[in-house]
């Protein structure tokens, strides 16, 4: 119990560290009025006084929160803050409207398409200008011209995709429905792949966002297609589409389609299957996409060599962002874009409230954060995230910025614990998940992570502790399973004694009972007889 | 006083394993006691709470955090007190035999294995894992069928029903109940006005002396 009693106060320990969060708010409050930098911070600073920014410059607006077991939202710290922004004017002198998708390279770089200016621009990993292109050059600098002595531009680009193993970069060239492929190293111009001769079904090629997997097979997402994402063979030749994406049926479409006659049929409104908006490939090499089609059954798929959705949800909630709406024209989160680390946790951005939903890879939610507003940090129209390391990089396409978000103490607790239990190293885990709980006590991911390592050292009574905390039954059973079956080892004798005893007691009542019985016969022969003796004389 | 508590008992129990016989002594040879139904009701009320919190952590999916042991309580016991009510309000105009302390003193005797279902639930499941909540959950089903049937069979006996029209007046009975329901909220809502009216005219009057 003792163990017990010292984890019962982290509690107390968080209380107080928020506790102390608060004074030091409330003091960097008073210290910006006293100084009064300017009449207009001090004044947005008394009608935001929680979620604005502190004279520090600290923004609180990634303050997030978790759904604990019964669909409550929790409120969390924040697990990640803001580090750097790229705008405009950090583009080098190059026009940039917009940024509609992003990714990165493993050596840091950030990779932006703009679809308004038809442009890549490439940028450090500290934000520093790199690279435009709009008019793509050959390897050795010069102008790329097409088979048929086109200049090769860019027009209206959507989606963008660093395949490693090559080294290249993939651009789905929308506006001229083809994919460009250039040189990871000198953006220098690979090859083009145009619409495959072979493409079948009414699927245009409109290539918009792509991803490329370790047998360089290419798989295309057009935006309102429903056959499909679209796979594509190294050479670029059509292969098939993939992936099912199943639409909600309502038991009153059912109802009524069900009475309709075929000619009527014929009139309804057809249910199509939802098209796949986004795409990525997890680390171990499976496809990865969001869908925010309302009519769409599963929103995150993870998709295994059948086209089939393999996610795994064993959290709290489904994987599907929010869980609650406030009001019923409230279509839930919508995903816009997936990013993946290697150790399958995984970022998803909802473009309806301009929320970033992190998961591992179980599927339970580590934190939900992120707003659609004004303040540094916030969103007008979230386009696409990528992880830089242990970094989120997120796009927006109205204000035309990349943000750059750094993991804070907290985040980086729980992304290196969560790493560490998906590589299956426990100690590390452990570690991590307690420096979480420090400062997060709310937080049921955490104590599940704890109970799930002290599991594996076979530590049967502590786990189970700790996954009652994080409300995770399924665990909870599997420890306790361990546990009793060590409890009757060692109480062995006095549930056998109790075992014979019980045997005993019944055997017992039931020889009582057959004597008796034989008794009561004994004796109503007897009196039988008498009596009939009785008759007889 | 001994002999009669034992020969209600030993009609509980006849009850259990013979209603049709059991609820006919008990409705027309007065062998049941409306005490003893009152008390398996409020038994029945508190084991709800009991279960509620008290059912092993591997089945049990409430929030006991945030558990109101008084609203479970009256939230059952108040539901079944509506059933017998409206059942008796519908009996009437259909012909049944049975009276208020009939319906009560049915209800009440068949939620014995329910009962008995609850307790068996709350103390197994601390002590089995996922894989054997089968077991509670087939308890708790025999249980609830068990139950359902001598709610049935007492409700045919003691109304003189046949079972179609049983069924037909146990419909009407949940009409008669949300009938019910939606006049009590009428009633509460208006006294709510009404008492808002005269508070509000004294402090007026107050205001202006």
């Amino acid at each position: 119990m003792g163990r017990f009693l010292r984890d019962g106060s982290l509690k107390e320990k968080s209380l107080r560290d928020r506790n102390l969060r608060d004074t030091s708010l409330r003091k960097g409050l008073k210290r910006a009025l006293k100084i009064s930098l300017s009449l207009a911070a001090a004044l947005g600073m008394a009608l935001a006084p929680a979620t604005a920014q502190a004279s520090d410059g600290t923004s609180y607006v990634y303050d997030g929160y978790t759904y604990d077991y019964y669909g409550n939202a929790k409120e969390s710290p924040a697990m990640f803050r803001l580090e750097r922004t790229i705008t405009a004017a950090d583009a080098g002198g190059i026009a940039m409207s917009g940024v509609d998708d992003v990714c990165t390279s493993e050596d840091g770089r950030i990779f932006a398409i703009d679809t308004a200016e038809s442009r890549m621009n490439v940028f450090g990993p500290d934000g520093g200008f790199l690279y435009s292109t709009k008019l793509v050059r050959t390897q050795d600098n010069k102008i790329a011209l097409a088979e048929d002595g086109s200049q090769i531009m860019l027009t209206a680009p959507e989606g963008i995709f660093i395949h490693e193993k090559n080294r290249e970069i993939y651009i789905a060239d929308t506006g001229n429905q083809r994919i460009v492929v250039l040189d990871l190293d000198n953006y220098g111009l690979v090859r083009i792949i145009g619409e495959p001769e072979e493409l079948a079904g009414v699927t245009q090629f409109k290539p918009s966002k792509l991803a490329v997997d370790f047998a360089d097979r290419i798989y295309v997402v057009v935006q309102s297609s429903y056959e499909g994402i679209l796979e594509l063979t190294k050479d670029g030749a059509f292969s098939g589409y993939y992936g099912v994406n199943t639409p909600r049926v309502s038991l009153a479409d059912y109802f009524w389609k069900s009475l309709a006659s075929d000619q009527q049929k014929e009139k309804m409104t057809k249910t199509y299957a939802p098209s796949f908006n986004n795409i990525t490939l997890d680390g171990e090499g499976f496809v990865m996409a969001v869908t925010y089609d309302l009519s769409a059954e599963d929103m995150v798929f993870r998709l295994n060599s059948k086209g089939k959705n393999v996610l795994r949800e064993e959290g709290n909630t489904l994987v599907k962002g929010d869980i609650w709406s406030m009001n019923s024209d409230d279509p839930g989160s919508q995903f816009v874009d997936i990013a993946v680390t290697d150790y399958g946790t995984y970022a998803l951005l909802d473009k309806n409230k301009g929320r970033i939903f992190l998961y591992n890879f179980d599927g339970e939610l580590l934190n939900a954060f992120g707003a659609m507003g004004n303040l540094k940090g916030e969103f007008k129209n979230p386009t696409s995230l990528a992880w830089l390391g242990d970094k989120l990089v997120i796009s927006d396409t109205m204000l035309g910025c990349i943000y750059i978000l750094a993991p804070t103490a907290f985040g980086q607790a729980v992304l290196e614990g969560n790493e560490s239990y998906y590589f299956g190293r426990w100690d590390e885990a452990l570690g991590s998940f307690r420096k979480a709980l420090d400062l997060n006590a709310n937080y049921e991911a955490a104590y599940s992570g704890i109970g799930k390592n002290y599991l594996m050292k076979d530590e049967y009574e502590t786990a189970m502790y700790y996954f009652k905390m994080g409300n995770n039954r399924t665990f909870y059973s599997k420890a306790y399973n361990g546990y009793r079956a060590l409890w009757m080892e060692d109480h062995f004798l006095i549930i056998m004694l109790l075992f014979v005893l019980l045997v005993a007691a019944v055997v017992g009542s039931e020889i009582r009972y057959h004597k008796q019985s034989k008794e009561k016969q004994k004796a109503a022969m007897k009196r039988l007889n008498s009596r009939r003796g009785r008759a007889v004389e | 006083m001994k002999e009669a508590v034992r020969e209600k008992l030993s009609y509980l129990k006849q009850s259990l394993f013979h209603p049709f016989d059991a609820f006919y002594e008990i409705r027309f040879r007065g062998r049941g006691s409306v005490v003893l139904a009152a008390l398996l009701l409020a038994l029945f009320g508190i084991l709800q709470c009991v279960s509620y919190q008290y059912t092993g952590f591997v089945i049990n999916e409430n929030e006991v955090e945030s558990m109101n042991s008084l609203s479970i309580f009256l939230t059952w016991v108040l539901g079944l007190l509506l059933f017998i009510v409206s059942n008796w309000s519908v009996t009437t105009l259909l012909n049944g035999k049975g009276g208020m302390g009939d319906i009560l003193k049915v209800v009440s005797y068949s939620l014995v294995p329910f009962i008995c279902a609850l307790l068996f639930q709350v103390v197994v499941s601390n002590f089995i894992i996922l894989e054997e909540a089968m077991i509670v959950y087939v308890v708790t089903g025999i249980g609830t069928v068990w139950t359902l049937f001598m709610l049935l069979a007492g409700l045919c006996v003691i109304h003189e029903y046949g079972f179609g029209k049983n069924l037909i007046a146990i419909v009407l009975t949940f009409v008669a109940a949300a009938i019910i329901m939606f006049l009590g909220i009428l009633i509460f809502t208006l006294i709510e006005q009404m008492v808002f009216f005269v508070i509000s005219v004294g402090q007026e009057f107050f205001r202006r002396l």
